[in-house]
């Protein structure tokens, strides 16, 4: 029999980082993780429409140690990496009770936070260094055997011991939805509390969806233009680079030519947590109209370590096919 | 019948009100000459017997009834209770007496506050107006300008209105109900058997936030082991709480998606009194705890020696407000059947304090698996 050593053991001083991260994609119930010798995978999926995922680094872990598994034979190609499903709102409530001591744990989760959310987030990080200053230690160790086995976490801080065991579900292998990285019709960069409140502003009307249009720019038309109508009233957000400001909203525009497509509300809300705690968003549509959101989360990762660590954090949303809202780029005629 | 009583700790009996109002709307509050006793028995759920020596929240009463022992049985609704201490938070003197208005019997609370603060030196803003009436150009430093600008600042009281120690004087009234003797004749404490394991709790804070967060964690999932009503609903998610005499206790939580435990070593577990023990010395020896100390050990790992019970999670939360109060809280437990939870108030005047100690009493029933 083979020794018991487990596939996969990480051991993490402060589960803030992780809390945060898993709380911008924490939309649906369960998660899907990946471990690999990098580091861990975590996306969320609401239908084929909406889709998040992010990394965890190894480097974020105070050590992080992963034994792949070994094949059947010498002749098998090595096993896939685990993969599995976990209850994602457990895992988050079990790593609050880590982080007890931090009062930004008790906030309400599952709802939508937005800036309040962010303020907090950032003002998570004295809390954690007031803890490290101060010698006050506590260990959160991850683990899991193996196929079937659970994901564990134990966790030890003032003078209580924790033990999780998370059920680990067989996930269907889910495929990404697809983004055309190499033919983009529109690329932008910007602070994320720009979009987010623009999107709260939207959010003021009750819309189904938000239409995003963008265009090279002119007298009358925006360089990019976030939209919705909704029973309450229709409300648009226009961005233009065209600005004398030494810190333009727009950071980097690229957009050849107009195009607009159209996404569901409920997929921008999603995101919302993702928005309030990232310091730059980079939007781009492909030339399929999937919207993907790449958020930029600075983590402040120890005051001895100089540079801030950071990680990302995806979203990718199928757009609306409607005659309505979307005029798609690429001369593809939307059949109807 | 009397009663009356000037309330000696004011922040200490809200508390211990607040404590008492997150089980039960109704309290049974039972005054003689020698303690104050509170009971709340909810329709469901946990009960609280308390019982407060008078010295700790009250000096200088007086109490007559024609029962004996001076016994008054009242029924005191615990919102209009807490809603009138409110106004007693700053108070200079509060008092509490029975009464009766317009034939409703009632307990009235007389609270005395101060307006603002008193304050012995004239204030900037008063003596910058006594110089623009006085006219005199030198600043109040000066004995002369003192004499003047306190005539004036009498003067400017009058006119003005009072602005410095001014006493207001509230009454709460909370009406209540007075209970007959054959009403209450029939209220017991629960009785129980001897308790396998009794120990001493961690901080209750602590307790309670981690408690929350296993309640709330029952609750996420959508749990088919979450316990339904008759009609359905979820109740509330069940916790397991365990303890042994070897100083440990344990909270656990077990649903579809997940299994999470956390683990206190290091509690103390008391030494019983085997005066108080019906049997004495051997009682002692045959007493269940007695035996459970044979088993398991101070790493709680292992599952022998533990005594367990299932309790509701909301109910628990509310419970363990009464850490509020501070005080030693000793638990014991009755494995599969009960938990009963001994409150010991901290006793904050050494002078006064022989004679009584105060303790409130939960009775928790154990669900069954």
């Amino acid at each position: 029999m083979a020794a018991i050593v487990p596939m996969f053991s990480a051991v993490a001083s402060s589960t803030r980082h992780i809390l945060l991260l898993l709380r911008c994609i924490s939309f649906a119930k369960k998660a899907l993780v990946r471990i690999s010798a990098e580091g861990l995978r975590f996306s969320t999926d609401e239908g084929s429409s909406i889709e998040a995922f992010v990394f965890l680094d190894k480097a974020l872990f105070t050590s992080y140690t992963y034994h792949a598994p070994e094949p059947a034979s010498s002749q098998d190609d090595p096993p896939e990496p685990p993969f599995f499903e976990i209850d994602l709102q457990s895992l988050l409530e079990t790593l609050n009770i880590f982080s007890l001591s931090d009062l930004t744990s008790s906030t309400r989760s599952g709802g939508y936070d937005d800036f309040a959310a962010h303020r907090l987030n950032r003002h998570a990080g004295m809390n954690a260094f007031t803890n490290h200053a101060m010698g006050v230690t506590g260990v959160c160790n991850f683990s899991y055997n193996g196929e079937g086995g659970a994901l564990s976490i134990h966790m030890f801080e003032s003078g209580v011991t924790t033990t999780c065991d998370l059920t680990t579900y067989e996930a269907d292998t889910v495929e990404d939805i697809p983004f055309n990285r190499d033919s983009l019709s529109v690329k932008t960069i910007m602070r994320a509390k720009f979009l987010l409140e623009a999107v709260t502003e939207l959010n003021s009307v009750n819309p189904a969806s938000m239409t995003v249009f963008a265009s090279p720019g002119s007298a009358s038309k925006p360089n990019l233009s976030l939209s919705a109508i909704g029973a309450l009233g229709t409300a648009a957000i226009d961005f233009t680079t065209a600005t004398s400001s030494e810190t333009p909203v727009l950071e980097s525009l690229y957009c050849p030519t107009e195009t607009s497509a159209s996404y569901p509300f409920a997929a921008l809300k999603a995101a919302q947590r993702a928005m309030a705690s990232a310091t730059k968003v980079s939007l781009r549509l492909d030339d399929e109209g999937v919207l993907s959101l790449q958020f930029l989360i600075e983590l402040e990762v120890g005051s001895s370590d100089g540079s801030g660590a950071v990680a990302f954090v995806d979203f990718r949303i199928v757009p609306l096919v409607d005659d309505e809202g979307a005029r798609e780029h690429g001369g593809e005629s939307t059949s109807e | 019948m009397r009663f009356r009583a000037e309330i000696r700790n004011v922040s200490t009996l809200t508390k211990f009100t607040a404590s008492l109002a997150s089980i039960g709307h109704i309290a049974w509050v039972r005054l003689d000459d020698k303690d104050v006793r509170f009971t709340v028995i909810p329709e469901q759920g946990t009960q609280v017997w308390s019982v407060i020596s008078p010295n700790t929240i009250f000096q200088d009463w007086t109490i007559q009834s024609a029962a004996p022992n001076n016994t008054i049985n009242l029924e005191v609704p615990l919102a209009p209770l807490q809603r009138a201490l409110r106004s007693a938070q700053n108070a200079v003197a509060a008092n509490i007496r029975l009464t009766k208005k317009d034939n409703i019997p009632l307990l009235s609370l007389t609270i005395t506050t101060m307006a603002m603060h008193s304050s012995q030196q004239p204030t900037s803003s008063l003596s910058d107006r006594d110089n623009h009436f006085s006219g005199n150009g030198r600043a109040p430093s000066t004995n002369g300008a003192n004499d003047t600008s306190s005539a004036f600042r009498e003067a400017s009281v009058d006119f003005f209105g009072p602005k410095a120690d001014r006493e207001i004087v509230i009454t709460q009234d909370i009406p209540i109900r007075v209970l007959a003797p054959a009403t209450v004749e029939g209220l017991h404490e629960p009785r129980c058997r001897e308790p396998d394991v009794h120990i001493v709790l961690p901080n209750l804070n602590q307790l309670k936030g981690i408690s929350e967060r296993y309640t709330k964690l029952g609750m996420t999932t959508s749990n088919p082991r979450t316990p339904r009503n008759n009609s359905g609903i979820a109740k509330g998610a069940k916790l397991e709480l365990s303890a042994n005499m070897h100083g440990c206790l344990r909270l656990s939580l077990k649903t579809d998606a997940m299994g999470i435990s956390s683990l206190w070593t290091g509690l103390e577990n008391p030494e019983l009194d085997s005066t108080q023990l019906a049997e004495g010395e051997d009682g002692l020896a045959n007493h269940p705890s007695t035996r459970m100390k044979e088993l398991g050990d101070a790493s709680g790992q292992g599952e022998e020696g533990w005594a367990t019970v299932r309790i509701e999670g909301r109910d628990w939360g509310r419970v363990l407000s009464v850490g509020r109060l501070g005080g030693r809280v000793i638990a014991c437990f009755c494995d599969e059947h009960a938990l009963i939870l001994y409150v010991f108030l901290p006793e904050e005047d050494e002078r006064e304090g022989g004679g009584g100690e105060s303790v409130l009493t939960y009775y928790i029933n154990s669900y069954s698996v």
